[in-house]
């Protein structure tokens, strides 16, 4: 109990709200911390938290403890809810000192308030977002110990901010419609443009809740007055309170300069009325409402269904580019490729699995030559089985390309030849293959290459990979000489679809884990593995499945 | 119907002989595909580098759609002109991007080509400017008939794109 907890960060905290801020309430609970008050704790999260404890608190009102009502006060406090201190009172109460039409319902404000039986008040207040002491608190406010310091240029932009904001409330939204779209620049700019676009653009609310910590029964001095939070809301519902709530923390303290260094805690909670429960559903009710009809207009604008794969398939789509070839010998490249389909693969007739760039004049990057080719093409190829317990698993589609150069004299010669197959994950991929291109032995061949070009060509094209002509249990190259040129960079976007990925037991993530394991092990067959007992899970379990519940799947 | 948010910007260009780039740009989708919100094509500003030889545009992105089919994805096609101090335009290269499939951020590089044209005209280009131009755009974007072009290799355009995919598990498509 001897240390009562207080909270020492005085920093703000930032709040977001989308209802109206005039329902912000909070409660400011001000007390003086004498030598008794110290161990009795009033507020009543403190007690729950303390439950222990609480056998220790002296049970102030029964050990007859007297306490001067003026040490302690509690008041809630809405938004922008103006409550004069002892000195507004006693200013506002004189007419003649009334100078602005806020002065005046200051006077009539207090006026009635007398009459109705005198403020409810004592030490805590309030100045609003139209009092001038915002104004002034703002312009003044010190951040440094220095004597000579002058409020900057900035700080004077801010407060305009503010204040503009005072004198054209709700014309904001209409400006920001009027501005005209063919000016992008303004080659004149006025004042008031400056002022409002040379620093932040959000108009804030101010409110400060001030006490006035003066000796008792002499209230009323303004040099007693003492920040108690800050608190400012912009249009956008951003809530900034400075110091935080103290919900779940100790309490903040003052303490007084002075002989006496009287020492006052404070509490400040949020009390803001939660919404009502028929309110909010009524709110999401309309959300709902909202949401389920713009749905049904986009199903209007597109269409509800999609096209799905055939079930016991698996469709390949691949968005490709060739991208750039670099490193080759001669100038002016351009790539042939075509893509192989396994067995078992299939594609629509329409499909073109073939492409030829342009021809491409290199440039220097580094120190390589690059032709760049930008070159788009796409393809959808599907997986079948006939045969569900097929021996061989199936293979992936390959790309084959060949790198020509053709020259000014339209001299034609190969410069490479490659190939790799489609990456076997979904996603994107940028893939970089290096080819070879085929020598002959001596320098007569590459003396005809120089000046009248041709050069060794591979009949089949197959023969980069396994020659499709190839029957045997050994493919050997030797003898056949080969000399590394550049490489082709392509960038592939594979998208894959499958019922079988619908299935809960597939998770794709385990084909992953698989798939990251063949990068390793270098083996398309554990992929294929994988996939092929998940379709055999599936299709056992469409057998299983009564006939109408398939049908009904399958729409 | 599967939705397809394309957030992101055309940061900028590199690689380009000429300073004071600007880029056109357009987006080309398939038949299925149905753009919801968004601007399907824009021009950048402008933008001379001071220092070192980026033109950087900032150019935003943001477009929605929405689909019934995988196929005519959609894809991004540039064209990248410099202006110079008579304030003549004339093409520094043509560049082409598939949008990416896997959902999250991208950064792209996007290589750009010009077409060549016969040797009168590229010394002319070197003397004056100007220089051949393609007659259609869709060669850009379209594959087909490439082979015709004799190009040049130009820069390099780079972009950030980052996409979120909406209902595309639920028609078994992995991307």
């Amino acid at each position: 109990m001897a240390d009562p907890g207080w909270s020492t960060d005085t920093g703000e905290a930032v709040y977001r709200s989308r209802d109206p801020v005039r329902n912000f309430r909070l409660r400011v609970h001000l007390q003086k911390v004498t030598s008794s008050s110290l161990l009795y704790q009033s507020p009543p999260q403190l007690v729950n938290d303390l439950i222990d404890m609480v056998t220790f608190n002296p049970r102030t009102s029964a050990s007859g403890h007297w306490r001067d009502e003026e040490d302690e006060e509690e008041v809630v406090i809405g938004w922008q809810e103006k409550l004069f201190s002892q000195f507004e009172v006693d200013l506002y109460q004189n007419e003649t000192a009334c100078q602005t039409p806020l002065d005046h319902q200051y006077h009539q404000e207090i006026l009635n308030l007398e009459a109705s039986g005198g403020r409810k008040n004592r030490r805590i207040f309030t100045y609003t977002d139209s009092d001038r002491y915002t104004n002034l608190e703002e312009h003044s406010q010190k951040m440094t110990t220095s004597d000579s310091e002058v409020p900057s240029f900035l700080v004077e932009r801010m407060a305009n901010v503010r204040r503009r904001l005072q004198d054209r409330r709700g014309l904001s939204t209409s400006r920001e419609g009027s501005i005209v779209k063919s000016r992008i620049i303004t080659w004149e700019p006025s004042e008031e443009f400056i002022r409002s676009n040379h620093v932040i653009n959000t108009p804030l609310q101010t409110m400060y809740i001030m006490a006035d910590l003066g000796p008792n029964r002499k209230l009323g001095q303004s040099n007693y007055e003492q920040v108690l939070c800050t608190l400012k809301v912009d249009s956008n519902g951003v809530i900034t309170v400075k110091p935080d709530f103290t919900d779940n923390k100790g309490p903040y303290r003052i303490v007084m300069e002075g002989e006496k260094q009287e020492v006052w805690k404070y509490t400040i909670s949020n009390v803001s009325s939660p919404a009502q429960r028929e309110e909010e559903e009524r709110e999401q009710r309309v959300f709902k409402d909202l949401y389920g009809r713009h749905k049904e207009y986009l199903s209007s604008l597109v269409g509800s269904d999609f096209e799905m794969a055939i079930p016991g398939s698996l469709r390949l789509f691949v968005n490709g580019e060739v991208v750039s070839a670099q490193g080759y010998e001669y100038d002016s490249l351009y790539v042939h490729f075509f893509v192989e389909l396994p067995d078992n693969w299939s594609s629509p007739p329409f499909q073109q699995l073939s492409g030829v760039t342009q021809t491409c004049v290199t440039k220097s990057v580094g120190m390589d030559e690059v032709a760049y080719f930008s070159y788009p093409f796409t393809f959808e190829a599907s997986l079948f089985h006939e045969n569900e317990f097929l021996a061989d698993l199936p293979q992936w589609p390959v790309l084959y390309l060949e790198v020509i150069s053709l020259d000014f004299w339209q001299r034609y010669r190969v410069e490479g030849y490659g190939s790799t197959v489609l990456p076997l994950a979904p996603g994107s991929h940028t893939v970089t293959v290096s080819t070879w291109r085929p020598v002959e032995l001596g320098t007569l061949a590459e003396l005809r290459r120089f000046f009248i070009g041709g050069s060794l060509e591979l009949e089949d094209l197959s023969y980069v990979r396994i020659p499709g002509n190839f029957k045997g249990k050994r493919l050997s190259r030797f003898g056949f000489r080969t000399e590394t040129t550049g490489s082709v960079t392509f960038r592939f976007h594979c998208i894959q679809q499958s019922k079988a990925f619908l299935e809960p037991g597939f998770g794709w993530k385990k084909m992953q884990s698989v798939l990251g394991g063949f990068y390793k092990q270098d083996s398309v067959t554990n992929v294929l593995e994988a996939f092929q007992r998940a379709r055999r899970r599936m299709q056992e379990a469409r057998e299983n499945l009564p006939q109408d519940l398939v049908s009904s799947s399958t729409l | 119907m599967a939705e397809v948010h394309v957030i992101g910007q055309i940061i900028g260009a590199t690689g380009f002989s000429e300073s004071s780039l600007f880029c056109k740009w357009g987006v080309h989708i398939g038949g299925a595909w149905k753009l919801l919100s968004g601007v399907r094509e824009g021009q950048t500003q402008v933008d001379t580098p001071q220092l070192g030889s980026m033109a950087y545009w900032s150019h935003p992105i943001d477009l929605h759609f929405a689909t019934k089919g995988l196929q005519g994805w959609p894809r991004l096609h540039l064209q990248v002109w410099s202006q110079d101090i008579f304030g003549r335009c004339q093409l520094s290269g043509y560049g082409f991007l598939h949008i990416p499939s896997s959902p999250g951020a991208h950064s792209l590089d996007c290589v750009t080509w010009r077409p060549l044209g016969g040797w009168r005209e590229q010394l002319a280009r070197a003397f004056v400017g100007g220089g051949p131009q393609l007659l259609h755009g869709d060669v850009v974007y379209c594959g087909a008939d490439r082979y015709r072009l004799h190009t040049a290799a130009g820069g390099t355009v780079h972009l950030e794109l980052a996409l979120i995919l909406r209902n595309f598990s639920r028609y078994g498509i992995e991307c």
